[in-house]
């Protein structure tokens, strides 16, 4: 393959209509190409199935047609790895923090030898050192969706796909974590695949941009983010560049919906 | 605190009372029936019983859980075995608890099976319905979040969804304990050669109320101990990561 992490051609997926007669088209015909270390976000309003498409790119959700290639960057033979963030972190409660994230490195079939070596190396990049015999309930919604970051970064994954994972937060603890996200990046580079209804959110973070639209969902825009990094939050050329996407989202909308 | 001490006061006067009514062997007052179970216990042939139906009634409650819990996971895990196994488990709750306690002492005889097997017979089909309710309400969230990061199904199994089915099966442990051990008696009493059952079988032709009550009594004692200083603590421990919803 090329160098792109995520190729997906022709994308279509079917659910059954909730009356139970027949079924809808969620995604048609949908195209996607992510290149290999970047940070890509979809933004489409709620229920447009970007979700759904993470799933599907994630192999827990089936689809009716087109490819969905995602490359392991050690070599085509070994089958890539994936990171997921989920919007709730879906940690294992039972379980401390340390063993909530060598879970996934057991499942990923991580060598036992690393373990604590990463648990390690993640906490510490995502601010939880001295977490690690917690339980989960204790911490609070922010803290347990960092540990949800640290699991997805620590099997060290060929793509990390991020599902509105902030938006279960308070503005203010979002606005922190999404900095903090690009400090750890700096840090750890997979190629992230990020989906948000944030148009704002999307700008901050990324580099590439796709824009969804619903019923069914396709990408009608693709751009470039192209201001350097790190990011003020607060830079004049994210705002400009956020409203002339929300006005460019509302036409495209206005025609869906009529 | 104070007024579970009045009603306790209260029951023992009551009862002292109306024992004067009636022959020591026939209704024992709180003393009598105390150095009764003293006596019973001054022997220690009297530990040799005890042990003997402790013994039936842990590998009846421990056979029923594993039996019960297996059937109860599998049926939750393939939808076609858990409606095949519905209407069996349904015949097992029904059927009446005496005529296993009497088929099992025709088929085993005089033995340690037969208390064992009417024991699980009777506990297993109560933990395969608890079982099977909790792989009801298995978070499908959790398990695909496994999925996504390539759990193998015994990894799946250990740390995602056995947990999540841990307050079914220490509920169903409490329930069977205190139904174990009241079936077991039950069978000893018809069929076995020895135990607790026996005894009280043995004191029971003999018109001994009080000896029956002696030995009711203390095995009643000896299995509220168990309950509150080994299952209790073990659950609190196994449930530590919770934090009380109710203080």
């Amino acid at each position: 393959m090329s160098s792109h992490a995520v190729v997906i051609e022709g994308l279509r997926k079917k659910f059954p209509s909730p009356s139970g007669l027949g079924e809808f088209t969620v995604i048609d015909s949908l195209s996607l190409h992510v290149a290999l270390g970047s940070f890509a976000s979809i933004v489409g309003p709620s229920g447009c199935g970007k979700s759904t498409l993470l799933n599907i790119i994630a192999g827990i959700e089936p689809h009716e047609a087109g490819q969905v290639h995602i490359a392991a960057q050690d070599g085509a033979n070994t089958a890539a790895r994936i990171g997921y963030v989920f919007q709730s972190p879906r940690l294992l409660n039972w379980l401390t923090v340390e063993d909530n994230i060598k879970f996934a490195l057991e499942a990923q079939g991580i060598g036992r030898a690393v373990w604590n070596e990463r648990v390690k190396k993640y906490l510490d990049m995502v601010g939880l050192a001295g977490q690690d015999r917690n339980f989960p309930l204790n911490l609070s919604g922010g803290m347990q969706q960092r540990v949800a970051i640290a699991r997805a970064l620590a099997i060290e994954p060929d793509i990390l796909l991020m599902d509105e994972p902030f938006s279960h937060l308070d503005e203010i603890t979002a606005r922190k974590m999404r900095v903090d996200l690009m400090r750890i990046l700096e840090r750890a580079r997979p190629t992230i695949l990020f989906v948000t209804h944030s148009l704002r959110e999307a700008v901050f973070l990324s580099e590439e941009v796709y824009m969804m639209s619903v019923r069914p969902a396709r990408i009608f825009k693709h751009l470039r983010v192209d201001i350097p990094r790190p990011r003020e939050p607060e830079d004049p050329r994210l705002f400009d560049l956020e409203k002339a996407l929300v006005k460019e989202f509302f036409a495209v909308l206005e025609q869906d919906y009529r | 605190m104070l007024p579970g001490l009045l009603t306790a006061i209260g029951f023992l006067v009551l009862w002292k009372a109306v024992s004067l009514v009636f022959l020591p062997t026939f209704l024992p007052s709180p003393v009598e029936l105390l150095s009764n179970i003293a006596k019973i216990f001054s022997k220690p042939s009297a530990y040799l019983v005890v042990g003997k139906t402790l013994e039936r009634v842990f590998i009846g409650l421990i056979l029923s859980m594993l039996i019960g819990s297996s059937i109860g996971l599998v049926m939750g895990l393939r939808r076609s075995v858990g409606s095949f196994f519905d209407s069996w488990i349904m015949v097992l709750l029904t059927f009446p608890a005496i005529s296993w306690a009497f088929l099992s002492v025709l088929w085993f005889g005089l033995s340690d099976v037969a208390p064992i097997f009417t024991v699980v017979l009777i506990v297993f089909p109560y933990v395969t319905m608890n079982v099977w309710e909790g792989t009801k309400a298995l978070d499908k969230e959790l398990t695909d979040m496994a999925t996504v990061f390539r759990a193998k199904r015994f990894l799946l199994l250990r740390k995602v969804m056995i947990p999540q089915l841990m307050p079914y099966i220490f509920s169903s442990l409490r329930i069977s304990f205190a139904l174990s051990w009241k079936i077991a008696l039950v069978s000893e009493a018809f069929g076995a050669g020895s135990g607790v059952g026996k005894e009280l079988t043995y004191w029971f032709q003999s018109t001994r109320a009080d000896m029956m009550l002696a030995w009711g009594a203390s095995f009643m004692v000896l299995m509220v101990l168990i309950d509150i200083f080994l299952l209790r603590p073990w659950e609190k421990r196994v449930f530590s990561w919770r934090p009380l919803a109710i203080a």
